[in-house]
């Protein structure tokens, strides 16, 4: 999405100025020579590691999406087979379902409470820093640990949460348990843990939004409400493109908290796409097929990204 | 007049101040409890109080004894150190190659780094975890990489795929392109390698990106989980968050207080970070929002 100035910078910058013989590309190149050799010397180590641990198993998995590959036998090739049966995998349906349920609840309204509290700190308000580092923790720490933390405030016996409502007269809740309670759980620990760099990229959002036009547009009796919706929404309106595009594409990774307060269960009502995938390969040991499923995952989120861009175009044409 | 709007908004603030709070209060709760409960004796585990009638800080000391929690830590710290200084070589070198050397093919490189930004690791994971396990000559495999388990459960494994990410090298190309051409010519002039030139020169200019950069590498180095539990097979290897899951996942009854102890580990050393390199993470997570 930063590709403002991509590598083509112009390659006449390149040769010294103070170079009193550039005027031929042959000398130029030969003047030039000891800069493009300590280039290739210093891009290859990041280049390799790049090709060899990320581009590589890119094509790899697509590769393997065409086999059958249990690890014990050599691959066999299958054509579309994994494709297919991924068409009619009840898990899979249910993952899919259960992953988009959940961006489609954590994205809107952890990016609705982020702007809240950004637009709450951008007040003159004290002990902003103090705010900025409570709603920034969550996402500091590792959503393992923080799963397991709140594995025990959600403990049905002893857990904070059933104690507190308690006091309300609110009868004990199997939360983890339960096939109603259980997504909203994980719902709430990803709202909760990733409210944090939303805030910060809309307080540099709301930095950008130009006084004048505020107090222009409050002087002409606007409202509250009429300046944020007039003045404040439009001009955040690109930090608020990078919210919605990151958190889109982070929420359909979720895994971790997953993994560790739920196993996908109770009845498959928190399996996720990833946890899928990685059980499909890591458990069921088919290595073929999880590599379809991760290439269908990837096409979703890109194809989910290209549509959130293009509406968001329309919306800003119209 | 003037009084009017002085005071209009100062009463305002009260129900701004009250929901910032309460806001605050839920995201801290869960620390307080984590903090809290490691302090609690076993006994007043079931009882549902918050504070300890008793603080027991003999839970931490007993938490090593029930897992091994310290090599846990020291793994972690191992693999995160190990990452954050390759990260930052080699994407200050790439960057730096990227931006400010004449090489052919400058463009379809820069390109590809973009184009990788964005692959979720969930889709690569299999085969670079089928890459670590052929790795030829180590863990018994031969020369085509086959017969033995490569990489898998040593440091190589731990440390090396997840070193680098194309995010770090973007990063850094980006601060590159900022910098005037005039320093770079004068020191070509007094004779400075262009090595010297990148690592003593250009460098030392873009370090609030350099640490920007290290920062955010070590702290998801520090918080992976996957990857850890793919290619690590003993306590001696796993670190701390792969230990917290194995931890909460034991058969036997989970001792909430010592899993708390632990988890409190595991998460304090970022606390710490983020409250000393504050400025960095705020800084590097708004201008990555505000360039796009």
């Amino acid at each position: 999405m930063t590709t403002t100035d991509t590598g083509a910078l112009p390659a006449t910058r390149r040769p010294p100025r103070s170079a009193p013989a550039a005027h031929s590309p042959g000398a130029a190149r030969a003047l030039t020579r000891p800069q493009r050799r300590a280039g290739w010397l210093l891009l290859a180590p990041g280049l390799a590691h790049m090709t060899l641990f990320v581009a590589v198993p890119m094509l790899l998995a697509l590769g393997f999406s065409f086999f059958a590959y249990d690890f014990l036998q050599a691959p066999r090739w299958v054509g579309l087979d994994n494709y297919r049966t991924l068409l009619h995998d009840d898990r899979f349906h249910t993952a899919l379902w259960n992953t988009t349920l959940y961006t489609v609840v954590i994205v809107p309204v952890g990016m609705a409470l982020a702007l809240a509290i950004a637009l709450g700190l951008d007040q003159r308000i004290k002990a902003r820093g103090f705010f900025r580092t409570a709603y920034y923790l969550p996402h500091m720490t590792a959503t393992v640990a923080v799963a397991v933390v709140w594995l025990w405030l959600l403990d049905p016996n002893a857990g904070a949460l059933n104690n507190f409502l308690a006091l309300f007269g609110v009868a004990r809740v199997n939360w983890l348990g339960s096939t109603t309670w259980a997504l909203p759980a994980i719902m709430a620990l990803g709202i909760w843990q990733g409210l944090g760099t939303k805030m910060v990229i809309y307080l540099a959002a709301l930095q950008t939004v130009p006084a004048e036009l505020k107090e222009a547009a409050r002087l002409d009796g606007a409202n509250r409400w009429q300046v944020f919706r007039n003045v404040t929404w439009p001009a955040i309106a690109s930090g608020n493109l990078f919210v919605l595009i990151t958190s889109v594409i982070f929420s359909f990774q979720v895994f971790e908290q997953v993994y560790v307060m739920t196993r996908g269960g109770p009845i498959n009502s928190t399996l996720v796409l990833t946890y899928d995938i990685y059980l499909n390969a890591f458990t069921r040991l088919r290595f073929g097929y999880a590599c379809a499923e991760a290439v269908v995952f990837l096409l979703i989120i890109g194809l989910v990204t290209l549509a959130v861009m293009r509406f968001n175009r329309g919306a800003r044409d119209a | 007049m003037r009084n009017t709007t002085m005071s209009a908004p100062r009463l305002s603030r009260a129900p701004l101040y009250a929901a910032l709070t309460l806001g605050a209060a839920v995201m801290l709760v869960p620390f307080a409890w984590m903090v809290l409960t490691a302090l609690k004796p076993a006994a007043e585990l079931g009882k549902g109080t918050w504070l300890p009638e008793r603080v027991r800080w003999g839970n931490f000391a007993d938490a090593f004894n029930a897992a091994p929690f310290d090599v846990y830590f020291r793994n972690s710290l191992l693999m995160s150190v190990g990452q954050t200084l390759i990260t930052v070589v080699l994407a200050s070198a790439a960057g730096y190659a990227l931006a400010r050397t004449p090489i052919r093919g400058r463009g379809l490189f820069f390109g590809l780094t973009v184009g990788m930004i964005m692959v979720p690791v969930y889709v690569i994971l299999i085969p670079r975890f089928l890459i670590v396990r052929s790795i030829p000559f180590f863990g018994g495999n031969d020369w085509l990489g086959q017969g033995g388990t490569g990489w898998l459960d040593s440091w190589w494994a731990l440390i090396v795929p997840g070193a680098l990410a194309p995010l770090y090298i973007f990063l850094a190309r980006q601060f590159y392109v900022d910098l005037p051409d005039e320093l770079a010519d004068a020191a070509r002039l007094d004779g400075l390698s262009e090595i010297g030139i990148w690592a003593r020169v250009m460098t030392p200019l873009i370090k609030p990106a350099i640490i920007t950069i290290a920062v955010f590498q070590f702290q998801s180095s520090w918080n992976d989980f996957l990857w850890p539990l793919l290619v690590t097979r003993t306590d001696e290897m796993r670190p701390i968050q792969l230990g917290l899951a194995v931890f909460s996942h034991a058969d036997i009854e989970v001792q909430w207080n010592y899993l708390m102890a632990g988890t409190a580990l595991a998460t304090l050393p970022m606390i710490a970070l983020f409250l000393v390199a504050q400025r960095y993470f705020v800084e590097g997570m708004a201008s990555a929002g505000l360039k796009g």
